[in-house]
């Protein structure tokens, strides 16, 4: 009995989970734009690697949330807690500090 | 002959030099008032002219002194400025710094309401967790993170009736530290950080803050895993190509999980005489009871993960990650974990992502055993819908299935539903339901279904 209703258990969560699964993938890829002809690798900007590294953890944050100073900071721990490479930290950086709050 | 020429000669100067003499004195009288009056008028104009000359030349000469004091202000005002301008620059390149220029306070808060099957709903403030950032320079970093909750205090007073009494009265603040570790940049691809760290076991002891988790309790198998530990680690991350790929890397030794009760077997009680796990894996922090600095076991843990951060475009990404742990927890006795960790990002509204977690644990009565479970959660931002719905546009729902085997007779697994309100980008309303499902000898004594909504903020 108590087998049964670990299974029908189990069977309802894949089955919810696959469902947000398969709505929220079909949506992405249905809105996703073809793929355009292969142009010669660019370097990413500072915004562009905020957006690659940062959103995968938590919502992106504006720069003016913090000063300058503060993101220098909170950039040399991100880049310890995450892993991010330096120089994509560095340029992270540059980015923030562009539109940095004041004081 | 000679001396007769002379005076003659004598005679006739005399005689010219009286008709001189009588010419002269006619033609000085010949000047007339017209003419005295007009070489008078020519003397009186020269004179004034002369009186005029002296003036525009004393007026010269105030203006010459007026303008060497402008002149002399003026080489004022540009040194002044140039002085400033000079400030400026020093100033611009040494920015004048405040005591606490480089501290930093980040972190998270969390109330929550919560209602357990069975029991009374209620309100309860789950969590103040700040993190202090220190940089002293560009290569160092002090960080510490604390969590500061509020629970019921446990009455020690009786009753007249039975002497007993066991209701809750009064509160307490509990602090805990959840790291404090010292971090030194040695180059772009290695950092040294020491201290009580956490553990980049799998990947949600690092990401698991309140308002970063999207649902508000941890999955079931993180609690095989040891969130934190006191020792040394070096990490870093390495660059592949310009796409924004990256290689992980983390090596670590660690003091170790240890023994609650001092002997390798596998349970032990609790102070209400329950049967729990005598795996202890928050403790062993190198200074015991008495004071003195030492390990609890014969030789420190090791550990490590590496990981792959694969990036197709900003916001699509998947990362895999491998990582574990093995050292003594008591006398010879070895604990030993393994974690898989995986995350897929489609868009910026799509994520799915889990761990596989298994550990072995050596015991002295019940042998080998290996808790273990896993966890797979998925979230969607209906943002991606692209409705005209300003409200709906902030909300994700997410869902999660956890599973735990502690292998000591005890299994549970976990449904949970729930939606997330964006009221800001860092102020999260979560409302969850969990369905638990607990199984095995110590089933009563689990958690039950309950509901959950939590406001969480990031700072």
């Amino acid at each position: 009995m108590k087998t049964a209703t670990k299974r029908q258990t189990v069977l309802w969560s894949v089955v919810a989970l696959t469902g947000v699964f398969a709505v929220g993938l079909g949506v992405t890829l249905a809105q996703a734009q073809p793929p355009e002809a292969k142009a010669p690798p660019k370097k990413l900007t500072g915004a562009e690697l905020y957006a690659i590294n940062c959103n995968r953890c938590h919502p992106e944050r504006y720069p003016t949330e913090f000063t300058a100073s503060q993101w220098k900071t909170i950039m040399l721990e991100m880049r310890i807690r995450a892993n991010i490479p330096a120089k994509q930290a560095n340029e992270i950086l540059k980015y923030l500090q562009e539109d940095a709050g004041g004081n | 002959m000679f001396t007769m020429k002379k005076p003659t000669r004598i005679l006739s100067t005399a005689a010219a030099c009286y008709i001189l003499g009588l010419a002269l004195p006619q033609t000085a009288a010949a000047v007339s008032d017209d003419d005295f009056n007009a070489l008078k008028s020519t003397v009186e104009k020269m004179s004034q002219q002369m009186q005029d000359f002296q003036k525009t030349h004393q007026s010269d000469q105030q203006q010459i002194q007026d303008l060497q004091q402008k002149l002399g202000e003026t080489q004022s005002l540009a040194t002044n400025a140039v002085e400033k301008a000079d400030a400026v620059a020093l100033a611009q390149a040494n920015p004048p710094r405040s005591a606490l220029h480089n501290f930093t306070m980040v972190g998270d808060a969390e109330v929550q309401y919560g209602q357990a099957k069975g029991q009374f709903g209620t309100f309860s403030l789950a969590d103040f967790a700040p993190i202090f950032l220190f940089r002293a320079n560009d290569n160092i970093l002090f960080e510490a993170g604390f969590d500061i909750t509020l629970q019921n205090g446990q009455a020690t007073g009786t009753t007249a009736q039975d002497n007993s009494y066991t209701h809750d009265s009064g509160s307490s603040t509990s602090v805990s530290m959840s790291f404090a570790q010292l971090d030194y940049l040695i180059n772009d691809y290695a950092t040294s950080v020491s201290g009580y760290m956490l553990l980049p076991l799998g990947t949600y002891s690092e990401r698991g803050a309140g308002w970063l988790n999207k649902i508000p309790d941890s999955p079931l198998p993180v609690d095989f895993l040891p969130g934190a530990g006191v020792g040394t680690q070096l990490r870093g991350g390495v660059p592949v190509g310009e796409s924004g790929q990256s290689i992980s890397y983390a090596a670590y030794v660690v003091n170790g999980p240890s023994s609650t009760d001092g002997t390798a077997n596998a349970t032990t009680f609790d102070g209400d005489g329950n049967t729990v796990p005598n795996l202890d894996l928050g403790g062993n922090v190198g200074i015991q009871n008495s004071g003195n600095n030492a390990n609890l076991n014969s030789q420190p843990s090791f550990g490590g993960r590496l990981g792959w951060f694969f990036p197709l475009k900003p916001h699509t990404d998947v990362e895999l990650g491998v990582s574990g742990q093995s050292g003594h927890w008591s006398g010879s006795y070895l604990w030993s974990a393994l974690v898989f960790d995986a995350a897929i990002h489609i868009t910026p509204n799509f994520e799915i992502k889990g761990e596989y977690i298994n550990t072995w644990q050596e015991t002295s009565d019940l042998g080998s055993i290996q808790p273990n479970g896993w966890y797979v959660q998925t979230s969607y931002k209906l943002a991606g819908l692209d409705l005209d719905a300003p409200i709906v546009n902030d909300l994700e729902l997410v869902e999660r299935y956890d599973y735990a085997n502690n292998a000591l007779g005890s299994t549970s697994d976990r449904f949970t539903t729930g939606v997330i309100y964006y009221i800001t980008n860092t102020l999260l309303l979560e409302g969850d339901y969990e369905w638990y499902k607990n199984r095995g000898l110590n089933a009563a004594g689990l958690p039950v279904s309950q509901f959950i909504v939590q406001l969480s903020y990031g700072f």
